[in-house]
């Protein structure tokens, strides 16, 4: 068999690249972990790659973790195993990256490739709604950054322009001091498995009221959920919470989420399942 | 032309770079240590070490290894820890097929290297990117820590 050899990149420099990607559509290529299983070839053969593509997960522009004021940066291509070393990545980030397939795959798989492959059962995509994650985008033309849940449209859809890359994950004003967090994930085993259902929750309180809650569930829809007006009726509700009101917020979420039967699970499996630890959630006592 | 470090040799090639690591190890340099399980990155045969850190080399387009130092289970067999590690998982009665084992030994020199004196749970967490389908794992699993004590200054 014979196939055309695509044009492939690996520039020196981020402004390299961007100046690259201005001149023609490419393909970018990160860790690969989520690429190269999509575009499997047979044996020998390069992958089905139907554009030129760009490596970039040797540019030190995109490894780098800093915080400015209460903001945390996280570059694109940080694998999952750098993060769960650094000192400034939030300890429940660590725990839901520890619990991404297995270690292989974790020293390549980067937070920008599981942004950008937007699935909806991508485990960093939970906590990173609940943290108000923003997108930083570049181009050789300037930068840009764009919310999460904007950026996100659906599966493998990003709004990114073919001469942008993602540069960045901001985490904006993470306290000192966590608030109570939870991030729950539901698969077949414990490595090398696919979330069915994953949720997120952070609450905090003061003086037994509280002062903020945020929820999000994974795999029940095309995108991340999170419902603003939802998270808003629990602020200002005696700490810890009566049944009352979790039940009323177990039921809006029951009217909300309309999770699918897929070749992993069933919808009623997944919402039976989301509800549940949603209430466990909501149930916190201290 | 991508060049990067082999089994200690440097090496190059002119395939194009979206094929698979483990096409071009297998293929073009006839190292056959590694094998191909799944191809889709979740049974751990065809695990290397690319700069000291397991990872499947079927998931690995060559372009992404330019300048890389890349070891094999060929490479690594000449190894002390090797030798090591060889007779504890005889000991611990750890192969059967033998499938799994390229993989296997990688996994377990990446998880020494990190952690010379690993807990049973860490042991685990370290080869459970890697499937067998003989041995229950029970076995692997006491021939690293067998590994890890008797090799005790060596990782
Ligand atoms: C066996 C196995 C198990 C897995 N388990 C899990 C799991 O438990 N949880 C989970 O969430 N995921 C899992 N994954 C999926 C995958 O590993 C992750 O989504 C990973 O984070 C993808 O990152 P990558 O760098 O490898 O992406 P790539 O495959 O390189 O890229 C994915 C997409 O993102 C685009 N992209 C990447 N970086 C950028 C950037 N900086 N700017 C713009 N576009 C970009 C690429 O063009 C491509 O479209 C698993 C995969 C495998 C093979
Ligand atoms: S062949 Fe690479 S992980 Fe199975
Ligand atoms: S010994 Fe047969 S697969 Fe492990």
């Amino acid at each position: 068999m014979v196939t055309k050899a695509i044009a492939s990149y690996r520039m020196k420099s981020l402004d390299e690249t961007l100046s690259q990607l201005s001149k023609e559509d490419c393909q970018l290529i990160a860790g690969g972990t989520d690429l190269m299983v999509q575009r499997k070839s047979p044996r020998g053969a390069p992958g089905r790659f139907d554009k030129p593509v760009v490596f970039i997960d040797h540019l030190k522009e995109l490894k780098q973790i800093y915080r400015v004021n209460q903001d945390i940066h996280i570059g694109a291509c940080c694998t999952y195993s750098e993060m769960m070393e650094h000192h400034l990545i939030p300890n429940i980030l660590k725990k839901a990256m520890k619990e991404i397939a297995a270690p292989a795959i974790r020293n390549r798989g980067t937070i920008g490739g599981n942004i950008c492959n937007a699935s909806p059962a991508g485990d960093t995509l939970p906590l990173l709604y609940i943290f108000n994650a923003k997108i930083r985008l570049r181009s050789a033309k300037g930068e840009r950054a764009a919310e999460i849940r904007d950026f996100i449209q659906g599966p493998r859809k990003v709004d990114r322009l073919k001469d942008e890359l993602v540069t960045e994950i901001i985490l904006p004003e993470v306290p000192e001091v966590q608030p109570y967090f939870v991030f729950e994930k539901v698969a077949n085993r414990r490595a090398d498995a696919i979330t069915k259902i994953s949720f997120a929750g952070s609450m905090r309180w003061d003086e037994g009221r509280i002062q903020d809650a945020r929820l999000a569930f994974g795999a029940v829809g095309p995108t991340i959920v999170r419902a603003a007006d939802i998270e808003q009726k629990l602020v200002g509700q005696a700490f810890p919470l009566n049944d009352k009101v979790i039940d009323g917020i177990v039921a809006e979420f029951e009217s909300l989420l309309k999770p699918i039967d897929d070749h992993r699970s069933t919808g009623v499996y997944r919402k039976t399942v989301a509800l549940n630890l949603l209430r466990h959630f909501l149930e916190v006592r201290a | 032309m991508i060049k990067f470090i082999l089994n200690g040799k440097e090496v190059e090639t002119v395939a194009p770079a979206t094929v698979r690591l483990i096409d071009l190890l297998r293929d073009d340099f006839q190292l056959i240590g590694p094998k191909e399980g799944c191809g889709d990155g979740e049974c751990g045969t065809c695990s290397v070490l690319v700069n000291q850190l397991v990872q499947n080399s079927c998931l690995i387009p060559i372009g992404a290894i330019e300048g890389a130092e890349i070891i094999t289970i060929d490479g690594y067999c000449n190894t002390e820890q090797f030798q090591l590690l060889s007779e504890c998982y005889s000991e611990a009665g750890a192969v059967q097929c033998g499938y799994c084992i390229p993989g296997m030994i990688m996994a377990s020199e990446a998880l020494l290297s990190q952690n010379p004196h690993p807990t049973e749970e860490e042991i685990r967490e370290g080869i459970s990117g890697n499937l067998c389908r003989c041995t229950g794992y029970n076995m692997i699993v006491d021939a690293i820590d067998l590994a890890a004590k008797k090799g005790d200054g060596l990782w």
